[in-house]
């Protein structure tokens, strides 16, 4: 399950580590845009196993973020 | 002599009409986990209330003793229905007689659909899966007939574009829907598609062919496509929850543009406060907070107790804007409110052609609206200037301050800039939460601008900032805007369902004191 970005912004705070077990909703990483902190939430259930990104890279809408399984 | 041969054989031609394409096709079609067209106006309609249409039209087949022996309908049905105990015409392909591209007397009865909804000013539901025109005509050789529409006849779209300011119009994808069918199926108020459908102008083929694009017809017009580019409003799980979709919009709707929408008894309480409104917006501006708990916690709850009569439409599109119906009182309104997940909440080009579209569908259909008010302003940047966003908000404004509608403003948080202007309708009431701020410009952003000289020439910058930060944004708190009544309220965050009711008492009793017609605007930015 690949989770992107539904904005542009830039990640301020990766949250979750990799490997972890997520939650439906449980906080990826917090994204800085617009002045605000805007978290990239798992969509569902499952393990965290890629991240594709790291904490001040300019993010575009539509990114890959994260990989779960 | 009497006309029992006759008789015998309108029954025949029925019974055949009924076989649609023949066994195959249908069990071919259900293969694919769609229902036919006469299973979906069934699914969608109060039980046993269609009223068919020209059930009789279509091509028979004769044997050599002019014996009737096949009978293939027209592959458009038909005809009148309930929803809910009122009226509509409900109209959609067959797909499974030629792909649902239309033969002749299916074309002639797909066109009657919207004269008919005109003529009998009833709500117009379509249920599309079908493709358009064939490139080889609608007639075999050996029937040709001459060939285009006579010069003096109206054409088919004259209708529908009518429509839409006459009744409530409400359409569905359910397969594949292409060119014809799918410019019907956009000239509605509300559409909704199945995930295993698409909407094109032109199919796969087509597409490569010209362009060399190697697409599948999904890829082209899947719903991941169209939920985001506006042409279609909702997703549907099913094609049951499709029909639910419809049901539910139509609920809040008047038979048409010369009534007013009916009021409902309403068991929620009018008085009820939700505690979690007083701090749902944090104090930290850079922190989010969900706008749809806010609008569920203050309108209606559903008729059966479960969730709040919030129905949401278009969420995938615009999404810094939220716009849907709900019941507040009973009564039908229009909700709009910004998503600060998105954007901080600002007005996209895609979020302003959902606002005016949206405004303009209200004013239809006499829906007092309420706006949930957290505008930072138009979205900046190289993204935002390529999509137009300034000609689109402006033309958001206009179709604002046109409204005809009682009007409701509750500001939340931010109201900044020009594009705040899309939030407050003429003569509107305005209520102000403590939490809210107004001005030219939010403080973060302004005063680094405006005072960049006084800021560069202090012995500590990065303090003076600040300084000019606090004092800047006490000048944008709401007390003073109410000590010069240029908000009506400041309230307490849980007044806001109490408030807003007795507002909408008066305002649609005022309203109501006219007759209701069709609306009409000029030409807009």
């Amino acid at each position: 399950m690949q989770v992107k970005s539904e904005i542009a912004g830039s990640v301020w705070k990766i949250i979750a580590e990799t490997g972890a077990d997520m939650a439906a909703d449980d906080v990826i990483i917090i994204l800085e845009s617009m002045k605000m902190e805007i978290p990239v939430v798992a969509p569902k259930a499952g393990k965290l196993t890629q991240l594709h990104i790291a904490e001040g890279d300019m993010i575009a809408e539509g990114q890959l973020i994260a990989t779960m399984e | 002599m009497n006309w029992n041969k006759d008789i015998d054989e309108i029954k025949q031609r029925r019974k055949l009409a009924k076989q649609q394409g023949g066994k195959e096709a249908v069990k071919t079609h259900h293969a694919k986990g769609r229902l036919t067209i006469r299973e979906r106006v069934d699914t969608l309609l109060d039980k046993n209330s269609f009223d068919e249409i020209g059930e009789g039209a279509g091509v028979p087949a004769y044997n050599e003793a002019g014996k009737l022996t096949d009978f293939q309908p027209a592959n458009f049905i038909l005809g009148f229905g309930q929803i809910n105990g009122r009226k509509v015409i409900v109209g959609g392909e067959d797909f499974t007689v030629r792909g649902g591209s239309p033969n002749p007397a299916g074309l002639r009865k797909s066109v009657y659909t919207e004269r008919l909804a005109l003529q009998y000013k009833v709500p117009l539901i379509r249920l599309h899966e079908g493709g358009g025109g064939s490139v080889g005509g609608t007639n075999n050789e050996k029937d040709r007939r001459p060939l285009g529409d006579p010069v003096f006849s109206q054409s088919r779209f004259v209708p529908l574009a009518e429509t839409l300011s006459s009744v409530p119009v409400a359409s569905a994808a359910l397969g594949p829907v292409a060119g014809l069918p799918a410019a019907r199926l956009v000239a509605s108020h509300f559409t909704v598609m199945t995930e295993n459908a698409a909407v094109l102008i032109a199919g796969p083929q087509v597409v490569k062919r010209a362009l060399g694009h190697d697409m599948t017809k999904e890829e082209l017009g899947g719903p991941q496509v169209h939920l985001a580019s506006g042409a279609i409003d909702n997703l549907a799980t099913d094609e049951a929850d499709a029909m639910v979709q419809i049901r539910r919009f139509l609920s809040f709707l008047p038979d048409n543009a010369w009534a007013y929408p009916e009021k409902l008894a309403c068991q929620d309480k009018a008085d009820r406060c939700e505690d979690m409104l007083a701090d749902i917006v944090p104090t930290n501006r850079r922190q989010p907070f969900q706008m749809r708990k806010i609008i569920e916690a203050v309108v209606d709850k559903h008729d059966d107790g479960d969730g709040s009569s919030f129905f949401e439409m278009s969420r995938k599109y615009g999404p810094s804007l939220i716009t849907g119906l709900a019941r507040l009182d009973g009564k039908s309104v229009g909700i709009i409110g910004n998503d600060c997940m998105y954007y901080a909440g600002a007005m996209t080009a895609a979020a302003a052609q959902k606002l005016r579209r949206f405004v303009d569908f209200c004013n239809s259909f006499h829906l007092p609206i309420v706006s949930l008010v957290d505008e930072p302003g138009f979205m900046i940047g190289p993204d935002s200037e390529k999509a137009g966003t300034i000609r689109h908000g402006t033309a958001a404004i206009s179709a604002v301050l046109q409204s005809r509608v009682p009007w409701a403003s509750v500001q939340v948080l931010k109201a900044f800039g020009v594009a705040a202007q899309a939030h407050f309708g003429p003569d509107g009431y305005v209520l102000s939460w403590p939490s809210a701020a107004s001005g030219a410009l939010p403080v973060e952003g302004g005063v680094a601008v405006a005072f960049a000289r006084e800021i560069a020439a202090a012995d500590d910058p990065a303090a003076r900032q600040k300084e000019l930060e606090d004092m800047l944004a006490a000048s944008q708190s709401p007390f003073p805007r109410a000590e010069g009544l240029s908000v009506h309220e400041i309230i307490d965050p849980r007044e806001t369902r109490p408030k807003l009711i007795s507002w909408l008492r008066l305002a649609v009793a005022a309203m109501q004191t006219a007759s209701p017609g069709p609306y009409l605007t000029g030409m807009r930015p």
